[in-house]
């Protein structure tokens, strides 16, 4: 989706009057951001127009068999503020050593951009009367539910223009929206005397998914509703369903620098072929899923997106890299650049000011044969569910995870039964090769997926996982 | 551009020209600037801080707050966002007064060092940062250290149609050293930092001494055995009590979760949640501290704020708003993550002062348990009032002496239940300040700083 701003990008008018030697590399964007806050049921604050417009420069040097990079991002276009920012990432890149001979930035292929949908066009040509008309949908959902309200929340609506060029001649452009959204639910009053229960939701997409609020908002009220009447899970290893929205909070961060050229560069990838996952897992990077908050017609270099294999039936398909990190192996880039996606998962919607770096964009789990959720949840037999974490914390270097269980269910005799709270849950997302892991232990796949943040997956039945209760009796104390 | 207060004749005509449309009206304007690198065994990362710099406007427009910003201080780009806000403020009573108390401080202030970071050479830090891999590279087993060394200065400028005008230049430095050991293929690691309001003094802990222990410690890590899980006696140390005292606790006195009715501390403040050598605190004030700040973005100076005062909860922290709803004073705590980010009411420092227990007490009154150290993260859950907290490591506890280690682990629980379970609070030598950025729910990270002492309590351990 080629842009068709009424100015010239931005990246085109920084690289017009840029004078450095080659390579180099410009990222712009032109954002407006509108934001709307809610205390309760009542708007608390309005933001809007949040302007934005900046560039980021990355100057490459080739110096004794190395490469020095150089960045510098700023928001002043002027000509003298253009000709500072490169003196400091000139600057910059005479410290800077990275093991790679040669870069390569891509040039201008004269193809057309690949189309993938990510941008919300109603949000586009409306943005505050869309906000606002998303808000007022979310609050009438609420309209007639008794002991039941939002209690916090926000939806943050940025509108981009993002743009490329560097000095093997390539530019391009495309326009992107995407959607901030956090609402927490409280459920409370009743004459059982309970305290008062919440459900808080977080989620970013590329769009403000009204037809869905009314289905969902039924789910967190129940939610919310069953945190109130929740016991803490049992202690021990356990069969546990884990859905797409934990999945998204465990998956990427880990394979995310564990599958790419980063870690392979400090020994820490596995080694393409060897058995990482069950059989049935197979995993890609899909760099144009529609509507997912990590695609781009072009990664953050300017390459072209596409599906990458990862794990295909368990065994390691392939890795990910950069322009940086092809060049320091001699292999061809994966178009896996991105800008503002942090190590934890977190993003920075000031992209521009971020050099590139090679990571996941959406991770895409195959659908498998475990059929419906009902059905995992026979094959669990006796487990739990676990439908939210408070932050399952992922350590990309070791791939131990685990957080607090927010609100489960426990799993009796293949059927859901009592909700679950408090407790923790975890184990490692990847383990050498006879250790245990969520991957490896993958008894079932679900046969639906499901996009939630940067992750597209069907539930997964793992068996086990340690649950730790807190209604258990203390674990011994020897080792 | 060489200060931002070059800036301040438009900024402040811009304001006035709001002023003349609303009863209340103010500014924040930023720049920022700094440095760091980050050095591997296969790449030296040097980095600049960006050039970023804008101004955002703030209206009460007599029902809510409404803001515009733009990151260019042009007088087209900044009527841009007044006459965005004028707009706004046509469509309702905006000449209803904004809630609570509007400074009216005039101030200026400026981090004082004897080296700031401005003025050191990026040679310097290269050689620290080179010297410090080396040390931790040379205990064996070790496949990887990193260091990283970081610095920023953070000007504003705010100005309000109350005539407040408060100008501070916050320097913070950061450093830390990351090292990784692997073995027959398992990975662990240790690390250790500091940060603080302050200058190249800060790196000073980069030491030998330093590096090779976290080297050792990575190492020791390769045969940590499993953590205990299920409820029992837990010891904290004091970066894992820190981030209790912040997490766990402190996002329930943000008082706008008050005003939201969104904290499970709201009903029982004045009412004891813990035994009478618990004392926890917030301040913003803390001389070097990481979450110090001179002044928040609503014009109030940074100050210490008591929440719990021997076992009592007395306090929470307040904006404006929630002081006008809640019969308060505001608690120097608005703070934005930057211009182009909300204010919020947000922690600075928060602590757990002192006790008077030995270690050694503390260990032979646990008999059997769990020491939990290396504090990692934490989440709030200001409603429900659950604790998730995740340290790197720990020693089993067995007969009242730490015997061996353990691996990573999650505490959960109830933190009512835990602060009334507390049973001794370390003494402790200088109080130091940790270095960490928090969130407000999963957005908007700005620096904060969490303390403490060793702690003893009850709470659920797992697996993490």
């Amino acid at each position: 989706m080629t842009g068709s701003s009424p100015l010239p990008d931005a990246a085109f008018r920084v690289a017009d009057r840029l004078r450095a030697p080659e390579p180099w590399e410009v990222y712009a964007e032109r954002s407006r951001r509108f934001e709307i806050h809610l205390g309760g049921r009542s708007i608390e604050m309005v933001r809007g127009p949040i302007a934005l417009e900046g560039y980021g420069i990355r100057v490459l040097r080739a110096r004794e068999g190395k490469t020095g990079s150089g960045f510098q991002a700023s928001t002043d276009f002027s000509d003298p503020g253009i000709r500072s920012t490169v003196a400091d990432a000139e600057s910059v890149s005479r410290y800077s050593e990275f093991p790679a001979k040669r870069v390569e930035l891509p040039g201008a292929s004269g193809k057309a951009l690949h189309t993938v949908e990510i941008v919300d066009q109603r949000l586009w040509d409306d943005p505050l009367r869309a906000v606002e008309g998303y808000v007022e949908e979310l609050l009438r959902g609420f309209d007639g539910r008794k002991g039941v309200v939002p209690s916090f929340g926000s939806v943050r609506a940025t509108l981009s223009e993002t743009s490329l060029a560097n000095s093997a001649g390539l530019k391009v452009s495309y326009l992107n929206t995407t959607v901030d959204f956090e609402v927490a639910v409280k459920a409370f009053g009743g004459p059982e005397g309970a305290p008062p229960g919440e459900y808080w939701v977080n989620s970013t997409s590329r769009r403000l998914e009204t037809d869905r609020l009314s289905t969902d908002i039924d789910a967190w009220c129940r939610y919310a509703k069953d945190v109130r009447r929740a016991a803490p899970p049992p202690t021990g290893n356990l069969p546990v369903v884990l859905p797409p929205g934990v999945l998204a909070g465990i998956l990427p961060p880990v394979l995310g620098y564990r599958f790419t050229g980063v870690a392979r560069l400090r020994k820490m990838a596995p080694v393409l072929g060897d058995p990482v996952a069950a059989d049935s897992v197979t995993v890609q990077d899909d760099g144009l899923r529609p509507w997912s908050p990590a695609s781009s017609p072009v990664d953050a270099e300017g390459n072209p997106r596409a599906g990458r294999p990862l794990v295909t039936a368990g065994a390691v398909a392939g890795l990910l890299y950069d322009a940086m990190h092809a060049a320091a192996f001699e292999v061809e880039t994966t178009s896996s650049a991105s800008r503002g996606m942090g190590p934890e998962g977190f993003t920075d919607w000031r992209r521009f000011t971020h050099p590139p770096r090679v990571s996941t964009s959406t991770l895409s789990v195959a659908p498998g044969r475990g059929g419906t959720e009902a059905e995992l949840i026979e094959q669990a037999g006796d487990g739990i569910w676990v439908q939210q974490l408070g932050w399952a914390s992922p350590d990309s270097i070791s791939g131990a995870f685990g957080g607090e269980i927010r609100i489960g269910y426990r799993i009796r005799h293949g059927k859901l039964a009592e909700p679950i709270r408090g407790g923790t849950v975890g184990g490692f997302v990847l383990a050498p090769p006879g250790r245990p892991s969520l991957l490896r232990d993958v008894a079932a796949v679900g046969a639906k997926v499901e996009l939630f943040d940067t992750i597209v997956t069907p539930p997964l039945l793992v068996r086990p996982l340690v649950v730790a209760g807190a209604a258990a009796p203390p674990a011994p104390t020897s080792k | 551009m060489v200060d931002l207060r070059d800036h301040e004749g438009e900024v402040a005509a811009a304001l006035g020209r709001l002023g003349r449309r609303v009863e209340f009206a103010d500014v924040l304007a930023e720049r920022a600037t700094g440095a760091g690198l980050r050095l591997d065994t296969q790449s030296t990362t040097p980095s600049v801080e960006p050039r970023l710099q804008g101004t955002v406007f703030r209206i009460w427009n007599g029902a809510r707050w409404v803001e515009a910003a733009t990151s260019a201080f042009d007088a087209a780009s900044l009527a841009v966002a007044v006459e965005a806000l004028e707009h706004a403020a046509g469509k309702a009573s905006s000449h209803a007064p904004a809630p609570g108390p509007s400074s009216t401080t005039r101030k200026e202030w400026r981090t004082e060092s004897a080296r700031p970071m401005r003025d050191v050479p990026v040679e310097e830090l290269l050689a620290l940062a080179r010297d410090a891999r080396g040390w931790a590279m040379a205990v064996p087993s070790v496949a990887e250290a990193q260091v990283g060394i970081r610095w920023e200065d953070d000007e504003r400028l705010y100005l309000n149609t109350a005539g407040a005008r408060c100008f501070q230049r916050l320097s913070r430095t950061q450093a830390g050293i990351f090292v990784l050991a692997t073995e027959s293929g398992r990975a662990e690691f240790d690390f250790d930092g500091r940060g603080g309001v302050g200058g190249r003094e800060i790196l000073e802990f980069l030491t030998e001494e330093r590096a090779a222990t976290v080297a050792r410690r990575a190492k020791e890590m390769l045969a940590a055995g499993a953590p205990p899980t299920g409820e029992m006696t837990v010891l904290l140390d004091p970066s894992v009590t820190g981030l209790f005292a912040h997490e766990s606790f402190g996002h329930g006195t943000e008082a706008d979760q008050f005003v939201r009715d969104r904290s499970y501390l709201q009903p029982i403040l004045g009412e004891n949640v813990g035994p009478e050598f618990l004392t926890i605190v917030d301040d913003g004030a803390f001389p070097g501290g990481w979450g110090s700040i001179y002044c928040d973005d609503e014009g109030n100076p940074g100050q210490k704020t008591v929440l719990v005062d021997r076992g009592r909860f007395v306090g929470a922290l307040h904006d404006r708003e929630t002081a006008a709803a809640l019969h308060a004073a505001p608690t120097g705590n608005t703070r934005r993550a930057d211009f182009l980010s909300r204010p919020f009411v947000r922690m600075t420092n928060t602590y757990v002062e002192p006790g008077d227990w030995s270690l050694e007490e503390l260990v032979a009154e646990a008999k059997n348990g769990v020491l939990l150290e290396r504090g990692t993260s934490g989440i709030e859950d200001p409603l429900g009032g659950q604790m998730q907290l995740k340290v790197k490591r720990g020693h089993r506890i067995e007969n009242g002496k730490i015997t061996g280690l353990v691996s990573s682990m999650a505490l959960s629980g109830k933190v009512l239940s835990f602060m009334k379970a507390i049973r001794g609070a370390g003494r402790s030598g200088p109080l130091r300040i940790e270095p960490g950025f928090c969130g407000k729910g999963q957005t908007d990270l700005l620096p904060v700083g969490t303390g403490g002492v060793h702690l003893l309590s009850t709470a659920v351990v797992g697996p993490a």
